[in-house]
């Protein structure tokens, strides 16, 4: 067995526990919403770590390329299928106790995307499109080059519909990514922790409406997934004019509490996405 | 390595009997929608387990498939819920 099998197994059966103490955890919660805390963050890191963990015991390079590129997706959309769903379930009245509130007096206006703004053609953007198209099809030739084209074409204008006139740092980038990994961790012990403890009685949960303060909807759409990766906490619901956050917490104690740690996300996301000054 | 894979395997099938009972339960669509994704991730997992042990790619897609269905169909679900109750 090489090096890379080993960490491939390792890999794997790390995925395994996590998935499985996701399904547990789905069982065990006592709401819907909370079982959605339970659901969402196991699954794709579970999912993730298990896709990994087979391209690497398979000592394939490339499948450990693709799978890194699933695990990609997935924490993109793993996030707002559980936003979704929890506000869909607050919708039906399913959300179950209530600590606190703020959804109930909230008037949310959807979030839109801004005017579309001209300019901003990239050629790193168009290039890692169209490779990541060639990736997936396994293929560098015309055929990939020209369907890789029409994806970065349609990936790029819908991008342009939402661009603010956002900036992206590459350090603020790399910083980043290194806390959210670290917050993926956390809060899936978190939600292990939970699960393995079989009492529920220090659930308390709550709908937090957190203020942003930046513009940007690139940026606020990325603080709203990184909150749905911290501990105890789901975004359920974003809205425009001005960008406000609802946030679901499973152990509610201060509103300052929340406000607090989406402020510290807001600060390391506006570090990698800043907002343009001179427009 | 066999031996590995098989454990993962039944443990995961462990799992997914798990979240089917969640299914059976209920109480509303959104637990149901919740816990008929976690399966189909459990089940995407199994194959990607398999793909380790033969050493044949053809799990990649199936996984790129299922991540895929999983939230299209959760979104979809998602909206269903909110349409109905505004009916």
């Amino acid at each position: 067995m090489t090096v890379t099998a080993v960490i491939g197994t390792v890999l794997m059966v790390t995925g395994t526990v996590v998935s499985v103490l996701a399904a547990w955890g789905i069982v065990d919660f006592p709401s819907p919403i909370s079982r959605m805390h339970a659901a969402t963050k196991p699954a794709s890191l579970g999912l993730a770590l298990l896709a990994l963990g087979a391209g690497l015991a398979a000592g394939s390079w490339r499948l450990s390329g693709v799978a890194g590129l699933i695990a990609v997706f997935l924490f993109v959309t793993t996030p707002i299928s559980g936003h979704m769903l929890g506000r869909a379930a607050y919708l039906a009245g399913q959300a179950g106790h209530l600590v606190h509130d703020d959804l109930a007096r909230a008037h949310p206006e959807p979030l839109r995307a801004g005017d579309p703004v001209r300019g901003g053609f990239s050629v790193t953007r168009w290039a890692a499109l169209i490779a990541v198209w060639m990736l997936l099809w396994r293929d560098v030739s015309i055929g990939t080059l020209i369907g890789g084209t029409v994806i970065a074409a349609v990936v790029e204008t819908v991008r342009r519909g939402f661009s603010r006139d956002t900036n992206l740092r590459v350090w603020g980038l790399v910083v980043f990514l290194v806390r959210y990994v670290g917050m993926v961790v956390s809060s899936n012990l978190r939600v292990a922790w939970e699960v393995i403890t079989p009492s529920n009685e220090k659930i308390r949960e709550a709908i937090v409406a957190v203020p942003l303060k930046t513009t940007s909807i690139p940026a606020a759409l990325l603080v709203a997934n990184a909150v749905s990766y911290t501990p105890g906490s789901l975004t359920l619901e974003l809205t425009d004019h001005p960008l406000v956050l609802y946030v679901h917490v499973l152990h509610f104690t201060t509103i300052e509490d929340v406000h607090h740690q989406v402020a510290h996300l807001e600060r390391l996301v506006s570090r990698a996405l800043p907002e343009r000054t001179t427009a | 390595m066999d031996v590995v894979v098989t454990v993962i395997q039944i443990t995961l099938a462990l799992g997914a009997l798990l979240a089917l009972v969640r299914a059976l339960k209920g109480p509303d669509l959104a637990d149901r929608i919740v816990a008929v994704d976690l399966v189909l991730i459990l089940l995407a997992g199994g194959l990607a387990a398999q793909g380790a042990r033969s050493g044949v790619e053809t799990f990649v897609p199936v996984v790129v498939v299922v991540a895929l269905i999983v939230f299209a169909g959760t979104v979809l679900v998602a909206r269903f819920i909110e349409w109905r109750d505004t009916q």
